[in-house]
């Protein structure tokens, strides 16, 4: 597969709005219903209320959902199109997502979590992961059980596995919700260097706390 | 990274919710499943084996057939005792039948008389021939040349006993063994049509498949044409027939239903080698039943694992896991379980072999191949194993 360099929303509309598309939050949104293109490099903030399709966005883009009508494209391949190999490829070599729940496996360890990840991949060493995880202050938590870690904490070891392959786009769902000013600055700083690093597009969703990211293109949900 | 220790990562991940009961509940099932089957398998080929042994006592797969003499035949008014071509064609029909002989009559007369210890016997004779491929040995000197004519004869078993231990003992004349008596040289005189001949002659073989004095065919057809009468010639009046389902019921109805007569017991083989196979077809029935309720509980069990690990499965193929290779944990777990069992069973197996061989071989029995058996159990693990791959890998792709 040929790297992505847009995604193309064309009158996307999640399921459970069918129906409402002229009320509330659907009439006024900038995404469902639209045209909506997505190009790489860039810097999207996503910024939604609650219960407005956030994380739905985020999953169908990712292909875990597929309950939505209208179109989503990547260059010019429809995606409904895709098979599972080709999603497999995808989730491994072209989009990176950091899910809300953040879905780290809470009986590894911080580090065996982003190992699970990086076997895939085989994008970095132990040690430049370790370095990754200095960058955003918790490489002295790698052998703690996630499980243990607080929820910021845990929210900095799914952003690092996050970035342990290569994308063309990564999508942060709400990636500093539970972290401080200093630390947001942090992570955002990492995920744009990296990003940079693969000339990719960053997607991050706020519902209050944006990522600090330098100069994002806002999109309104 | 190794791929050991990553491996390892996700075994210790997807192992949670793994039942040891229900696993060792299938392997235990599975196993008794199996192990029957297996050794039911291999005791149906040890005591086949005896089966297809030419001159075994269980051998029945021919049965010699003729039709019962009536009072009035023996007045001579009437009741055929030959077979016509159509009763021939009508056997041949016969689901039952692989094959039919005729055993052909000699239309002439035949005199023997052999020299022994220095004493001179003779008597008259009779000969049959049967197609070569009805015999039960093939001797080497089983033909014959017209230009030097020597007649080779097999003998049924039975008459060497009837003289050895009949005759023989009754009126002070020597016993006989089969080497002896294949040397004693014979002179067989032939007469019939006008013509008489002498000619010299040789017991090559003992039969224990045909009570009769056979001569291979062309010899058969050579006397026949010099001495009888063409025209003349009779229907055959005893018939060899090569049977494939041995002791099967139909054939004795049959038998019964046309006045036809079994020579010998071999009938009574036939139902014996009958009885045999039904019985190992039963046990092979409860043990595969036994494995297919086994397979059954492990499809259960991993039904319930994979439910349970629903998140996990459906997380790791958000990282980018193929179905696939999130699902190979427990197709490890399925391949060892079921090798582990397949090892066992053959043991097992072998056990019982061991255990049987010499009672069989009291009995004259030697053991057959364990191939047939170990084949036998590859293959339904091999089917059992890829059912289980497949429903893991249809289950876990249902979570991408």
């Amino acid at each position: 597969m040929e790297r992505i360099n847009t995604i193309t929303l064309e009158t996307a509309l999640p399921a459970v709005f069918l129906g409402a598309e002229n009320d509330e939050p659907v009439c006024n949104s900038e995404v469902w219903m639209r045209r909506l293109d997505i190009r790489r490099p860039g810097q999207y903030l996503i910024i939604a209320e609650s219960g407005t399709g956030k994380s739905s966005l985020c999953s169908f883009i990712y292909g875990s959902r597929h309950d939505y009508h209208g179109t989503i494209r990547f260059n010019d391949t429809d995606i409904s199109k895709l098979s599972v190999r080709d999603w497999c490829e995808v989730r491994r070599r072209h989009i990176s997502l950091l899910p809300q729940e953040m879905r780290l496996f809470p009986e590894l360890t911080a580090m065996e979590n982003i190992l699970i990840k990086n076997r895939l991949t085989d994008h970095y060493t132990q040690r430049e992961i370790m370095d990754l995880l200095a960058r955003v202050e918790i490489d002295h938590k790698a052998d703690q059980r996630a499980g243990l870690l607080s929820i910021g904490q845990q929210q900095r070891v799914a952003i690092v596995r996050a970035l342990c392959q290569p994308f063309d786009f990564i999508i942060l769902d709400e990636p500093v919700s539970h972290l401080d000013t200093r630390n947001n600055g942090i992570v955002a700083q990492l995920v744009s260097e990296v990003a940079a690093r693969h000339d990719a597009a960053i997607i991050a969703t706020s519902v209050g706390n944006h990522l600090r990211l330098d100069s994002p293109q806002t999109i309104h949900l | 990274m190794s791929t050991k220790k990553t491996g390892n990562l996700l075994w210790r991940l997807l192992r949670k919710n793994i039942s040891a009961g229900q696993i060792a509940g299938y392997a235990l099932a599975n196993l008794i499943g199996l192990a029957i089957v297996l050794s039911a398998v291999r005791f149906y080929g040890d005591v086949r084996s005896a089966f297809e042994s030419d001159d075994s006592f269980v051998r029945k797969d021919y049965l010699v057939i003729s039709k019962q003499v009536s009072a009035l035949k023996t007045i001579g008014m009437g009741g055929e005792t030959t077979f016509s071509p159509r009763e021939v064609s009508r056997i041949e029909d016969q689901p039952w039948v692989r094959n039919v002989g005729a055993f052909t009559a000699a239309d002439f007369n035949v005199y023997m008389s052999v020299e022994l210890g220095g004493r001179g016997m003779s008597t008259y004779m009779f000969f049959e021939s049967i197609p070569d491929n009805f015999l039960d040995i093939s001797p080497e000197d089983w033909k014959f040349n017209p230009d030097t004519p020597e007649v080779p004869i097999i003998m049924s078993k039975d008459y060497l006993t009837l003289y050895n231990f009949g005759f023989a003992a009754s009126r002070n004349m020597p016993q006989l063994s089969e080497t002896v008596m294949a040397r004693v040289p014979l002179t067989v005189t032939l007469s019939g049509n006008g013509q008489k001949m002498s000619l010299p002659g040789r017991i090559v073989g003992f039969s224990s498949r045909l009570n009769t004095l056979a001569v291979p065919e062309q010899f058969m057809e050579w006397a026949n044409a010099r001495f009888s009468d063409p025209a003349n010639r009779p229907d055959p009046s005893r018939l060899i027939v090569e049977v494939n389902t041995p002791g099967d019921p139909a054939i004795n109805k049959f038998m019964r239903k046309y006045g036809y007569e079994i020579a010998g017991d071999k009938a009574d083989n036939s139902r014996a080698n009958y009885f045999l196979t039904l019985v190992t077809a039963i046990v092979i029935a409860i043990g595969a039943i036994i494995s297919v309720l086994a397979f059954f509980i492990l499809m259960l069990s991993i039904f319930l694992l994979l439910q349970k690990n629903r998140q996990k499965l459906h997380d790791l193929m958000l990282l980018g896991y193929s179905p696939s290779q999130a699902a190979r944990p427990y197709y490890t777990l399925v391949i060892a379980v079921n090798v582990c069992v397949l090892v066992i069973s053959f043991i097992i197996m072998e056990i019982a072999a061991v255990w049987w061989a010499p009672r069989l071989a009291d009995i004259g029995i030697v053991n057959g191949s364990p191939w047939p058996a170990v084949a036998t159990g590859f293959a339904i693990m091999i089917v059992v194993t890829l059912a289980n791959l497949l429903t893991i890998r249809r289950l876990v792709r249902r979570n991408f």
